[in-house]
């Protein structure tokens, strides 16, 4: 089985640690790193393409984070996406339940979902079968 | 309003007078001229009357010269038979008074007297010589009549009683061989003629005067010929002679005079008498002292009368020219005010439909400021509610889920760690609520204090909040360029914390190899007071953070502690008070705010 490599990019500390402890329960196979705004981000995913280094396969991505949001390291992520040699799932992650953000987010072709905190294991699973086509 | 109304009066009314004036005078003048033809006429009824009468006389008279009497005539004695047929004649002739024959001496031989209408007798014969028409009458040849003037009739050398004004016609007689004997002397009595002359046709007053303007006869006078009896005059208190020089020039005219109308018309009874018989025959002649004149006078009071008909006729007529010219007047004076006013309220109503508009307009304004006031209400709200529900709900199912997990959880020793959890989100929680607080506090306020605050005064308080500043500019500059305004009616708590904010930021992102300086300048723009605050410093990335630039929580620049509330407390504040604000920048150069109040 192919271990999984998820980055999690989000502001809140309480809500990184929350779900690495949930991805942790639900598999030991699975890597997971993250950063606390899309600056720190994107300049990871700029490295890694350069260096060629392996790509985190699923992002969940947080909208609303200081220095560069969520929209902004999709606009960055857009410029590089030529680059990859693989494909990367993005999931937007947002606190709000506002219509706006949903509206916004069917504009970004890169994003493969849409979720609303909290992200509860069941979500996970989900998206980790939905990306890598087996059962956790 | 009477004013105006009398006025107009007058300007109607004077012409109207002008002309009932004019009018009076052409109606004076012909009916002057009326009268002077009716004058004439009268006049000239009674000259006319008068020379038929006298030529009556003459006739008579040269009848009676014509026959051929006898010789040695004695009409008393031997010839009474010869007389007798006459003096039924004589006697039928009422305006005969007397009938005389007079020798060559001036003696009467023949007196015929008549004592009643009907009947005459022979008088007491008296001796004539020294009369005037005796003397004159003895001077005539054959063929010549005298008419003597009238008199009043003496007998004896008395004046005869009642006073009897009378005529002689005076002719020569001849025997039938042809000898003058004496002449007739016939006293026509002028009773009866005066009285058909002096009776009135016209209203006018009538005089027959002699070449001296005595009054022979008058329907004024009392007396006929009372010039000849000076003696009674003084009692009747009459003047006999008509004292008005233009009468003597002794022509026909017509005149007036103090008042009243002249007219008089010349009677030379000898001229007239020519003309006359010189129609008939050339037989005989006629010798008259007579010149008189036929006078009229219609009386100023009589003038006055008639006039005064015209002049009440014309009263009347200017009477109801007043009040034509008077209603007239008013109802101009009346529909012009009416106009005027009509006007003036129409000005009022334009005036007030203005206003009306003014206001419209200004409510327009009001309400479209409402309208953006509304909006950026809105936006903030909108915005308030993206920070409750992105940096509240955050942590509130972050503290579900950590909740979730203990319930789950069954080794203590797990739980232990989460607890730091819930302590960490709890204060999380409690800072947001804090800011939130603060920025509803900005949101909510309804009633800030807006005064006239000097910028300048301002920011040089506040500039002594910083270190950095104090030190005489070292290491950051603050410069002012406020030529262009700098008072401001504003709330000076919230410019207070705007120009705190500014400085405090453009000192903490200020570069460390230049000279660091915020600038803040004064301008007009459009009419609207315009505050720029320009810095030198680290800028902020526009490419990726426009959107964000006044958002809560945002923070641009990694290094450097921020809580991402600064621009976004200065935004809330400016729009609550209505002023904008916009940024450019530049990365590495500086950043540009502009604030439109």
């Amino acid at each position: 089985m192919k271990k999984a490599n998820i980055l999690l990019v989000d502001d809140d500390e309480i809500y990184i640690y929350l779900t690495k402890r949930l991805l942790n329960d639900i598999s030991k196979e699975i890597a997971v790193s993250s950063f606390t705004d899309g600056e720190q981000a994107i300049n990871f995913i700029k490295i890694c393409t350069e260096e060629k280094a392996e790509l985190p396969e699923v992002i969940l991505l947080d909208v609303n984070m200081p220095f560069l949001d969520g929209w902004g390291f999709l606009l960055e992520f857009k410029k590089l996406k030529p680059k990859l040699k693989d494909k990367v799932h993005i999931y937007l992650v947002t606190s709000s339940e506002l219509d706006n953000d949903k509206k916004r987010a069917k504009d970004f072709e890169e994003l493969t979902g849409y979720y609303v905190k909290p992200v509860s294991e069941d979500n996970l699973i989900e998206i980790l079968e939905e990306v890598y086509k087996q059962n956790w | 309003m009477w004013k105006k109304v009398f006025k107009i009066f007058l300007l109607l009314y004077i012409p109207l007078v002008g002309l009932t004036f004019v009018l009076i005078h052409l109606q004076k003048k012909g009916q002057l001229i009326g009268f002077e033809q009716v004058e004439k006429r009268g006049a000239e009824y009674k000259k006319n009357y008068l020379s038929d009468l006298c030529y009556s006389l003459v006739y008579n008279t040269q009848y009676w010269c014509s026959i051929n009497y006898p010789v040695d005539f004695d009409p008393l004695g031997t010839h009474s038979e010869f007389i007798k047929p006459f003096l039924q004649t004589i006697t039928g002739i009422s305006d005969y008074d007397q009938f005389r024959f007079l020798d060559m001496q001036g003696k009467e031989f023949f007196r015929y007297e008549r004592e009643n209408r009907e009947i005459m007798i022979f008088g007491e014969l008296q001796d004539k010589a020294t009369r005037d028409y005796v003397q004159k009458g003895l001077a005539l040849k054959r063929g010549e009549i005298y008419l003597s003037p009238i008199n009043l009739n003496k007998e004896n050398g008395v004046y005869e009683k009642p006073y009897k004004p009378v005529i002689r016609g005076v002719g020569p007689i001849f025997n039938s061989l042809g000898d003058q004997i004496g002449i007739v002397v016939i006293n026509f009595k002028m009773a009866r003629i005066f009285k058909l002359l002096k009776s009135r046709i016209t209203d006018s007053d009538f005089y027959l005067v002699d070449s001296n303007l005595n009054i022979v006869t008058s329907n004024v006078r009392s007396l006929d010929l009372g010039y000849e009896i000076p003696e009674i005059l003084d009692t009747l208190n009459e003047d006999y002679k008509l004292d008005i020089p233009e009468l003597k020039l002794h022509k026909d005219t017509t005149f007036l005079k103090n008042g009243s109308m002249w007219t008089s018309q010349r009677l030379n009874l000898s001229n007239i008498l020519e003309t006359q018989i010189a129609d008939y025959s050339k037989s005989f002649q006629v010798h008259t002292p007579t010149d008189w004149a036929i006078v009229q006078e219609i009386s100023a009071k009589t003038l006055r009368n008639e006039f005064g008909l015209l002049y009440r006729n014309f009263a009347i007529f200017n009477f109801f020219g007043i009040i034509a010219s008077l209603l007239i007047a008013y109802g101009y004076v009346r529909s012009k005010t009416r106009r005027q006013q009509f006007y003036l309220q129409l000005n009022d109503k334009n005036k007030s439909l203005l206003e009306g508009k003014k206001q419209l307009e200004l409510n327009n304004i009001q309400i479209s400021e409402i309208n953006e006031r509304l909006q950026i209400r809105n936006k903030q709200l909108e915005e308030f509610n993206y920070v409750v529900s992105h940096n509240l709900r955050g942590p509130v199912t972050s503290m579900a889920v950590i909740v979730d997990m203990i319930k789950k959880e069954h080794e203590p020793e797990k739980i232990k760690i989460l607890i730091p959890k819930l302590d960490q989100i709890s204060k999380s929680i409690s800072n947001l609520t804090e800011d939130i607080k603060e920025y509803i506090t900005i949101l909510d306020q309804n009633e800030i204090l807006i005064e006239s605050i000097n910028l300048h005064d301002v920011i040089e308080s506040i500039k002594n909040e910083f270190l950095e500043t104090l030190l005489d500019g070292e290491n950051f500059k603050v410069i002012y360029d406020l030529k262009d305004w700098d008072t401001l009616d504003f709330s000076k708590f919230y410019l207070k914390s705007i120009i705190q904010n500014f400085i405090s930021n453009s000192i903490k992102y200020r570069r460390n190899d230049v000279e660091s300086h915020i600038i803040f300048e004064s301008r007009f723009e459009e009419g609207r007071k315009v505050l720029y605050v320009k810095d030198n410093g680290i800028g902020i990335n526009m490419e990726h953070h426009s959107q964000n630039v006044f958002k809560l929580y945002k923070r641009f620049h990694r290094n450097i502690s921020g809580k991402g509330m600064g621009l976004f407390l200065i935004k809330s504040q400016l729009e609550a008070l209505n002023a904008k604000i916009s940024v450019k920048s530049i990365e590495g150069e500086g950043t540009s705010f502009k604030i439109k109040f």
